[in-house]
């Protein structure tokens, strides 16, 4: 081992003195990937549903090795990292060297992708008529998630809208309409009050408080805000539209229709029945249908509006980026980036992990997600946001991660405290604005 | 008098009975959780009705946890033993030569003591993968090689060391080298050894460092793998705590032997 | 410690002939070779990224070898202290660290002092269970006590609801959460601390105490005029330890467990530098909040060796 590792070391040394200069810098014209070959290739995949144990995982690796079944010229190395962690491995690993081919990275990290990781726009790698027979059938709204400045860089692979679970068990012991759910947070937050009168169960938890921020923009874009201005040069967390929605929360809150819950626990009283209602990622649905089994009647609603402004669900989740600059190992992941978001990909990720379809021509499909579809209703809400969805926006420059970070610190402040609201979110807005990119 | 002062026996064995239980039923309730059938996690009988292995496949099935358990040993034999090397020679010149150069040598050690590991963390990982060995156990052990701790604890000991015995030996014409080995070693046995077990301890029990520099689940250390079953709701409690007993039982087990010399090393660095 | 230094045989026999050297070697040689793996390791792991870590927190730099670093000046030091979770980060420092004196220091004097009658042979078991949670990993620790305090599952709140005290959210509950951390800290010392103490009460001359007691003292005064003065230092060198690494502990604790939450409840300077600097591999952020550790640190530090010198001084 020492000796290796001298060798190595050796190596390394020698072929420079500096760690900038050792590697050579991407080459600036487009570079397309190599035309198909059986020649022998290995990939590596950097995944985070690979990281979570269960179905999640079990989904991934069955698809994986499906793709490499049939081309056993072809070796993925599935690379697990947690959802929270893979941007930073990712970085970390470029640094060492060790270049991801395939990389499954959270939209909230797209700017900072692009600008810092060195990645080609899809459509400039892939052979156009490839592209276009791949993502004919794709949802063009879905297409889109991973584009910035109009160019895909990244395509859009797992992802959800919010839903609104509610528990109809509850629901009717309160006297509520469980076939008419709540469709504005007014509506939702007396069906909470009443629910809470009457069964002395926690009314809603609106999950928008995590360090991902899709749900919480969705929610701002609802009531006319944005977090970020559409030139992405200005922050906007602390002006009226965004100032308006986190009133109405704090509304809940001291009305007491707001569940008093860490996020982290949000899950957990819902599913073990002390929860009436709960917006949060639609992935959870399978977990919530095991939990529910037997015990309550679990429903699913859309997003709620602000009065008669229509909803505007946002989404959650990733892109399949590819990494890679050897147009071998380009082709090999390109060819494992379509397999995963394949028509049978995408039947593998909806029915099992419970993420949404790219493909809207499967859901009815026999051949693909027919049966599924009709055994879970439940879906249909999800998939009528599909079509209308809207990005969720990733801050811009190096310091986006601090600037989401104060977003939800000042969020969390806002709702949960008893300062002024619109000045809690303007200093916190011109804090951020502070650490925008200057050009 | 006597009956005083067998009420205050008795209080005595009270509270020491009562900070006992705290101490070791924590760990208890890992063992039993960890022996429970996966259908009786939740279970609060004192003992694991129908015990069973269940979790212990699950996790040797999940990871190489055994890979893990030799690497973590090799890990902290390597470093102990680089550790106690390096602050042998280092507290042998501070002991044998003083001036003013060894006097502010000296102070830069200590200033260590004040470094939080998180300052060096991010160019300490930039130098491993410039040297190429990230996720090699050698990141684990080389960057470690040398204790500020270890020197001082060593030093301090050499200093209590008999100057005539050196001077007999170097009159005698022993060099460094000879006299350290001949003379010091054998007489610093009993510090060497309670030092050699907190060097040990201290590696085995390791955490953010692998965390940065290993990568794949063959080259990782025991604590990693107990990582992998940390899902953020932490909802696999069976495997969780199987785990948590794998990565505590070695340490436990060298404890149960070694007790005596372990609480006295502790203590011993702990009155400096 | 007392054996008598055995003296191995052949340096009596060993001709001074034999390690004479031939040709003159500076003075400085030996000892600097002596010196060198020890601080070649430390000049290359510890010196060097500190030096790197003060020089990379004046820039704004992804680490990757294909973007060139950019000078910002204090920028990274301006941003890190304009956070607005700062002063909760440095009250809750405070709160870590004087919420575990007692636990470090004043309740294992208690427990030594009222177990100081002999406990016989028992003595050496219950030296050896309480021991016990400081060879535990923090890590370990952490995830025995998330079981051991779960809300729903947890054998504390079953124990609890037991008693009819409906189920506590230890670790959830802002109003609870830092106490929680702060229980779990202590609790991996505070044998420990009672066994540094009683080991300093062994070493008290027992005549003193006889003398005392013939002359009609009781037992607290015993305890009061004659135990805790003679065991002083003990208890200011673990005052020193607890306010020096007393927020570093529940590091680990805080990382695992809450992350800083319920709502900034836990987050103490270590926490919050390191998950501005280190959510991702941001150089300026990240070594800006390094070094503002360092700088904690040294105060601290400083504060320590004040302390533990005017003790020697009265000791003296």
């Amino acid at each position: 081992m020492t000796h290796e590792i001298s060798r190595r070391t050796a190596l390394s040394l020698g072929a420079s003195s500096l760690a900038a200069s050792a590697f050579a810098p991407a080459p600036s014209f487009a570079q397309r990937i190599a035309p198909p070959s059986s020649a022998p290739v290995s990939i590596t995949y950097y995944n985070y549903n690979l990281a979570s144990a269960g179905i999640g995982s079990e989904a991934t690796k069955e698809l994986i090795a499906e793709f490499t079944a049939p081309q056993p010229n072809i070796k993925v190395e599935g690379v697990p990292v947690s959802s929270g962690q893979i941007l930073a491995r990712v970085q970390a690993d470029l640094v060492a060297g060790r270049t991801p081919d395939v990389a499954q990275l959270v939209f909230s990290d797209l700017d900072f992708v692009v600008r810092n990781l060195g990645v080609k726009p899809m459509t400039d790698i892939v052979p156009p008529e490839e592209w276009a027979a791949h993502t004919g059938g794709m949802v063009p709204a879905g297409l889109n998630l991973g584009a910035l400045d109009g160019k895909v860089y990244g395509l859009a692979y797992v992802f959800s809208t919010p839903v609104l679970f509610y528990n109809a068990t509850l629901f009717k012991q309160a006297g509520l309409d469980p076939d008419m759910p709540p469709a504005t947070w007014a509506a939702v937050k007396e069906a909470a009050l009443k629910l809470r009168a009457a069964t002395a169960k926690n009314g809603v938890y609106p999950g928008v408080y995590s360090e991902f921020d899709w749900l919480l923009q969705g929610l701002f874009l609802s009531n006319g805000g944005r977090a970020l201005s559409e030139d992405r040069r200005r922050v906007t967390f602390g002006e009226s539209g965004a100032v308006g929605a986190i009133e109405m929360l704090r509304d809940l809150v001291k009305s007491g229709a707001h569940a008093k819950l860490a996020e982290s626990e949000s899950g957990d009283a819902f599913m073990s029945g002390n929860l009436g209602m709960i917006l949060t990622t639609s992935v959870y649905q399978r977990a919530f249908l095991n939990a529910a089994k037997d015990k309550f009647e679990l429903r699913a609603a859309k997003m709620p509006s602000f009065g008669d402004k229509p909803a505007r669900p946002t989404n959650s989740g990733s892109a399949l980026f590819i990494l890679s600059k050897d147009p071998v190992k380009q082709r090999a992941a390109w060819e494992l980036v379509k397999y995963m978001t394949s028509k049978r990909g995408y039947t593998v990720i909806t029915s099992k992990i419970g993420y949404l379809p790219l493909r809207l021509d499967i859901v009815d499909d026999p051949q693909y997600l027919g049966a599924w579809t009709r055994e879970n209703p439940m879906v249909r809400p999800n998939l009528e946001q599909l079509t209308r969805l809207n990005q969720w926006v990733a801050f811009p420059g190096s310091n986006y991660r601090q600037i989401a970070r104060i977003q939800i610190a000042a969020v969390n402040e806002a709702v949960f405290g008893d300062g002024d609201i619109a000045k809690i979110m303007r200093e916190a807005q011109e804090r951020a604005q502070a650490l925008m990119p200057r050009a | 008098m006597r009956i005083e002062s067998r009420a205050a026996a008795l209080r005595s064995h009270t509270l020491l009975t009562v900070l006992s239980l705290l101490s070791v039923l924590p760990l208890y309730w890992m063992l039993v959780t960890a022996l429970r059938a996966p259908n009786e996690i939740f279970s609060t009988t004192p003992w694991p009705q129908n015990p069973s292995l269940d979790n212990f496949a699950y996790i040797l099935g999940g990871v190489p946890i055994l890979r893990m358990l030799w690497n973590t040993a090799i890990v902290a034999t390597l470093t102990t033993i680089a550790q106690l090397i390096t602050a042998l020679l280092a507290a042998y010149a501070f002991a044998r030569w003083k001036n003013k150069w060894s006097q502010a040598l000296f102070a830069l050690l200590t200033v260590t003591w004040l470094i939080p590991a998180q300052v060096v963390m991010v160019p300490g990982y930039l130098l491993v993968t410039r040297f190429d060995m990230l996720d090699t156990l050698a990141a684990l052990v080389v960057p470690h090689a040398a204790s500020a701790f270890a020197i001082i604890m060593l030093y301090q000991a050499l200093r209590a060391f008999p100057d005539e015995l050196i001077e007999a030996a170097v009159i005698d014409g022993a060099g460094h080298l000879r006299i350290l080995r001949s003379l010091i070693v054998p007489n610093l046995k009993p510090a060497l050894a309670s030092l050699a077990i907190l060097l040990f301890i201290t590696s085995w029990n390791d955490y953010f460092w692998p965390l940065l520099v290993t990568r794949s689940q063959d080259s990782a250390v025991i604590q990693i793998g107990l990582q992998m079953f940390m899902t953020q709701e932490g909802n696999q409690w069976g495997p969780l705590m199987a785990a948590a007993s794998v990565a505590s039982l070695p340490l436990l087990a060298l404890y149960v032997v070694l007790q005596k010399q372990i609480v006295d090393s502790f203590l011993r660095s702990g009155l400096k | 410690m007392t054996d008598a230094v055995r003296l191995p045989a052949p340096f009596a026999r060993a001709t001074a002939e034999a390690a004479a050297p031939v040709y003159r070697v500076p003075a400085w040689v030996a000892p600097a070779l002596f010196l060198l793996p020890a601080f070649a390791t430390l000049g290359l792991w510890i010196y060097w990224p500190l030096i790197e870590a003060l020089r990379l927190s004046f820039y704004e730099w992804n680490l990757l070898p294909t973007a060139a670093p950019v000078y910002v000046g204090l920028d990274n030091y301006r941003n890190l202290l304009a956070l607005a979770e700062l002063r909760t980060a440095a009250w809750n420092t405070v709160v870590y660290t004087l919420g575990l004196l007692p636990l470090t220091v004043a309740l294992p004097l208690l427990i030594a002092l009222m177990t100081r009658e002999a406990v016989g042979r028992a003595g050496a078991v219950y030296r050896a269970i309480i021991f016990v949670p400081m060879i535990i990993a923090p890590v370990v620790v952490a995830v025995v006590w998330r079981w051991l305090l779960n809300p729903d599952h947890g054998i504390v709140n079953k124990l609890l609801g037991g008693l009819g005290v409906p189920s506590l959210r230890f670790l959830q509950d802002p109003d609870t959460a830092i106490w929680t951390i702060i229980f779990i800290t202590g609790w991996k010392l505070v044998g420990f601390s009672t066994l540094l103490f009683a080991a300093a009460m062994t070493n008290i001359d027992q005549s003193l105490v006889e003398a005392a007691r013939i002359d009609g003292a009781s037992e607290s005064q015993i305890a009061r005029r004659i135990v805790v003065p003679l065991v002083a230092p003990t208890g200011i060198f673990l005052t020193v330890l607890t306010v020096l690494h007393g927020a570093q502990w529940s590091f680990v604790y805080i990382n695992v467990l809450t992350q800083g939450g319920p709502r900034h409840a836990t987050t103490n300077l270590y926490y919050l530098l390191w998950e501005y600097g280190f959510g991702t591999f941001a150089i300026g952020w990240s070594t800006a909040a390094g070094m503002l550790l360092f700088a904690a640190f040294a105060v601290f530090a400083a504060i320590g060796l004040w302390a533990m010198r005017r003790t020697d001084r009265h000791a003296h």
